[in-house]
């Protein structure tokens, strides 16, 4: 077995497996990081942050000190149509005075300030980990600072050491909830939510004409381009589709409860899951017009882009895929694109999968696929070079380990700024995987090759 | 001016950060933080950007028990997994707001661990106090070169050398420049950190797990030993790194702006002149001449261009010094750092200019706009007011995201300000 073999942490070995044969052994998932292991992981207000902060016209600020707002300034890839107030960094910028002092008064101050400058429509307050020390009440401090200032102002209780990524997820839906069916609205036509959908690099843009020519509303897409205004009727949708699951289910399951939506999983990566998220969806409507169309467009669009996924997989099929992601759904969509593609995927893992995502992933990846959670560059480093990857797909922390070993890399995080969603987005990934494999850098040599060179030759090739 | 409840798009960054960056110029030293696993991941990334290598940082990944009963668990299990896993010589203990807020008292735990873990003491552990409250990541560097010799240094046998002391953030090709010229002119020297090779590393057929480079243990101890110091960077506001070895040691130290532009440059290498009794090299007296030269010929492009410069305090005053020289005119001066050394120097180069302490970048715009700025210079952080105001900005310093060759920016000495005349003269005609 492989726990045998890899150089790692007693206490880590348990998160990594080997997929050998019908069997395979429970990944250990979802617990508190390794001190000293060098995780991948954020922490609590990190995911809070990543799955509201796409929120265009919210202002979102953060309590605390200055670095948690630094570090998240605008670095995620989520494209906007409209408002830009998400683009800027808010924060309390909290100093030795208000740990000491408390920082209630600083933040009530802050919060009227900028509300009388910018007029947004929400305010989301994140809380950080000196918050949840000192003991600031930023509940009360925003139910003040709402009816002072007469709009919602919702506070997020995202202390980063109260737990992992996820927790953050679970935090940020809570936020969001709080909005949910404060608007009066009825849907003239089928309406959707899209969750988990975050608009990066404008992919929900690829995919929203699909739904429009089926004949559906997409109320809001939670939350990548999403405006306050839209997420508060939310709760007039006839179905919610959860994308990435890990950071939305939680909230896909609060909405089933108190307004009876239905959701289902999809992903619009991948040909295949895309056209199965339009059948899906038109089979749960029920409506055999709407089949049709969905049916219409999947042969159109396929018959358009399978001649270039084509040619773009002939150029790279065979070859070796690692992943690494944050969460698990965009791992598993990955693992079916690069079937797509006829890759191989050798190395899956993810920050933040759950049991059932691990079960899920040991069920689609083949034998000998290695399966990780929680992984650290060290552990890596030494699968990749193991398994004889030739590609990983994974965010900016990994990528210049993945260059420094000379492996392909593409980043499918905040940092793309390339469609992958949808058709067009499946051939974009296609010539994105390609460029990168089939890169003449990858071929130059690492040391200088000993002895005389033939100039000639060298000149000649 | 007064200072508003919220910051609007920072500045500045915080302490542990910069402490990474001190840390990781000495050899074979793996940074460690005591907190959440959030502050090691987000300085890790936000290097990588900037720096586009991998960057590895510990944390003692403290969780809701490690904040109510103490993380003292935390950081030793976290400690011996580091050993394990990076064998280091050096281990970086840099607190977070978190453990300086529950009150953990690091030396305490350090001895704990000695006692406990008889089997480590070959692992020098420094430990530095660098609470994202109290200041920003330009002191939480400063702080942290102060920690690396204040465990280190040692007295024994006077040397010849001479320490320099890199007392503000600058690029690893910066550094390369320095210790070019130092051995060109066979400046013997012990030069603290040394981030030329670790954040900017070859590829190579097995990449180390530590990077290789930085200043070597044995000089930093030798630090006690050198007959001066020269500490480069003159906005510090804490006792630095020379001052301590000058109260402990006896080591004049000498505090040198960074050498950016004709004259500040002139400075450095007078001193080191001064104190090695040797000349500069003919190679420099070149360099010299034709960075005189770009400037003349380059004067009448940029005369009296109107320029907002920001971000790091002594690159800040080092750059408004070379627009000075250059006859161009800096309007706004402006750094995210609390910091009155800054302030009078700035004022004292550019009377006529506002100068902007412990601002952000909503401040910096409102200047900008009502001083119609022609030209931007600082980090790429100010890109948003850039394409807003349709105002060029030439990205210089850190962070830098969004363009190639952050790591290989000069900008020290007169090679350096040679490349910064012409990418400021080639903006402007680029841009006329």
């Amino acid at each position: 077995m492989l726990e045998n073999k890899i150089v790692t942490l007693d206490e880590r070995r348990k998160h990594i497996q080997r997929k050998e044969g019908e069997i395979l052994l429970p990944v250990i998932c979802n617990s508190d990081s390794l001190a000293g292991a060098v995780s991948q992981r954020a922490c609590v207000y990190s995911g809070a942050r990543v799955v509201l902060n796409p929120i265009t016209d919210a202002l979102h600020l953060v309590h605390g000190p200055i670095g948690c707002a630094s570090y998240t300034w605008d670095i995620r890839g989520s494209m906007t149509s409209g408002a830009t107030l998400y683009k800027n960094s808010f924060s309390t910028d909290m100093k030795e005075i208000n740990v000491v002092f408390g920082g209630e008064k600083k933040l009530a101050n802050a919060l009227r300030e900028l509300v009388m400058k910018y007029h947004p429509p929400a305010v989301f307050v994140y809380s950080t980990c000196i918050v949840g020390i000192i003991g600031d009440d930023l509940r009360a401090v925003c139910n003040a600072s709402s009816k002072e200032l007469n709009i919602p102002v919702i506070p997020v209780l995202s202390e980063g050491f109260r737990g992992n990524k996820r927790m953050g997820y679970k935090a940020a839906c809570h936020a969001i909830f709080e909005l949910i069916g404060t608007r009066v609205h009825t849907p003239q036509k089928p309406a959707i939510n899209l969750l988990g959908e975050y608009n990066v690099a404008g992919d929900l843009w690829n995919i929203k004409p699909y739904f429009e020519e089926m004949g559906i509303d997409i109320i809001v897409s939670m939350t990548g381009d999403s405006c306050v205004e839209d997420i508060r009727k939310a709760h007039t949708a006839h179905l919610n589709l959860v994308q990435c699951s890990g950071s939305m289910t939680y909230l896909a399951k609060m909405l089933e409860e108190k307004y009876g939506i239905p959701y289902l999983k999809a992903s619009f990566f991948g040909t295949n899951d895309m056209s199965k998220a339009l059948m899906t969806t038109a089979k749960f409507f029920n409506d055999p017009l709407m089949v049709q169309k969905a049916e219409e467009i999947i042969k159109r669009e396929t018959a358009r882009t399978a001649p270039l996924i084509e040619y773009y997989r002939s150029r790279v099929s065979g070859r070796r895929a690692a992943i690494y992601m944050g969460g698990a759904a965009k791992a598993v969509s990955l693992v079916k694109a690069f079937r797509e593609l006829g890759m191989d995927v050798v190395i899956i893992g993810t920050q933040t999968g759950k049991k059932d995502d691990y079960e899920e992933i040991g069920c689609l990846v083949n034998n000998g696929t290695v399966i990780i959670d929680d992984a650290n560059p060290l552990e890596l480093r030494e699968l990749l070079t193991r398994q004889k990857a030739n590609l990983l797909v994974s965010g900016v922390k990994e990528r210049f380990l993945s260059y420094k070993l000379g492996i392909p890399f593409c980043d499918f995080n905040h940092d793309r700024t390339i469609t992958f969603e949808g058709f067009d987005g499946m051939v974009n990934f296609a010539h994105e995987i390609d460029t990168t494999i089939n890169s003449p850098v990858w071929k130059l040599h690492v040391m200088r090759t000993g002895g005389l060179i033939n100039v000639e030759e060298l000149c000649n090739s | 001016m007064s200072k508003n409840y919220a910051t609007v798009n920072p500045c500045t960054m915080c302490m542990p950060l910069g402490s990474v960056m001190a840390f990781r110029g000495i050899e074979n030293t793996m940074p460690f933080f005591h907190g959440s696993q959030g502050c090691s991941t987000y300085m890790r990334l936000h290097l990588a950007h900037h720096f586009r290598e991998p960057i590895d940082i510990a944390s003692s990944a403290l969780s809701e028990n490690g904040a109510v009963y103490g993380g003292g668990a935390n950081l030793k299990q976290g400690l011996r997994n580091v050993i394990k896993g990076y064998d280091p010589r050096i281990i970086g203990i840099a607190t977070t707001c978190i453990a300086e807020t529950i009150g953990e008292d690091i030396p305490q735990l350090i001895k704990e661990f000695r006692q406990e873990y008889p089997g480590h003491s070959d692992i020098i552990l420094i430990p530095v106090s660098t609470p994202s409250f109290k200041h920003s990541h330009e002191e939480g560097y400063n702080e942290t070169l102060r920690a690396v010799v204040q465990t280190l240094a040692k007295k024994d046998q006077p040397s010849d050398r001479f320490n320099l002391i890199v007392a503000a953030i600058v690029s690893p090709e910066d550094v390369r420049y320095l210790k070019q010229m130092l051995d060109d002119c066979a400046w013997s020297n012990i030069l603290l950190p040394d981030t030329s090779e670790t954040f900017d590393a070859p590829v190579v057929d097995e990449p180390p797990k530590i990077p290789v480079g930085g200043t070597r243990i044995e000089d930093i101890k030798d630090t006690a030993n050198s007959k001066e110091t020269v500490t480069i960077g003159s906005c510090s506001t804490i006792i630095g790194a020379g001052e301590y070895l000058d109260c402990k040691f006896n080591i004049p130290n000498i505090v040198l702006p960074l050498p950016i532009g004709l004259e500040y440059s002139d400075i450095f290498v007078s001193k080191i002149e001064m104190i090695t009794g040797t000349a500069l090299s003919r190679k420099y007296e070149l360099e010299r001449g034709r960075l005189l030269d770009a400037m003349i010929d380059s004067h009448k492009y940029v005369a009296h261009v109107k320029t907002a410069i920001f971000g790091n305090t002594d690159i800040v005053i080092g750059v408004t010094k070379l627009l000075t020289e250059l006859g161009m005119q800096p309007e706004v001066i402006a750094t995210g750092s609390d910091n009155q050394v800054f302030e009078k120097a700035a004022r004292k180069l550019a009377p006529d200019a506002v100068v902007l302490c412990n601002t952000d970048f909503s401040g910096i715009h409102s200047e900008i706009k009502k001083k119609e700025i022609e030209l931007m210079i600082g980090p790429f952080t100010g890109r948003q007011i850039s394409k807003a105001e349709h105002i060029p900005l030439v990205r210089l310093g850190f962070p830098n995201h969004d363009r190639m060759g952050a790591s290989r920016q000069l900008i020290l000495g007169y090679e350096g300000a040679m490349r910064l005349t012409d990418t400021i003269t080639n903006t402007i005609l680029e841009n006329k």
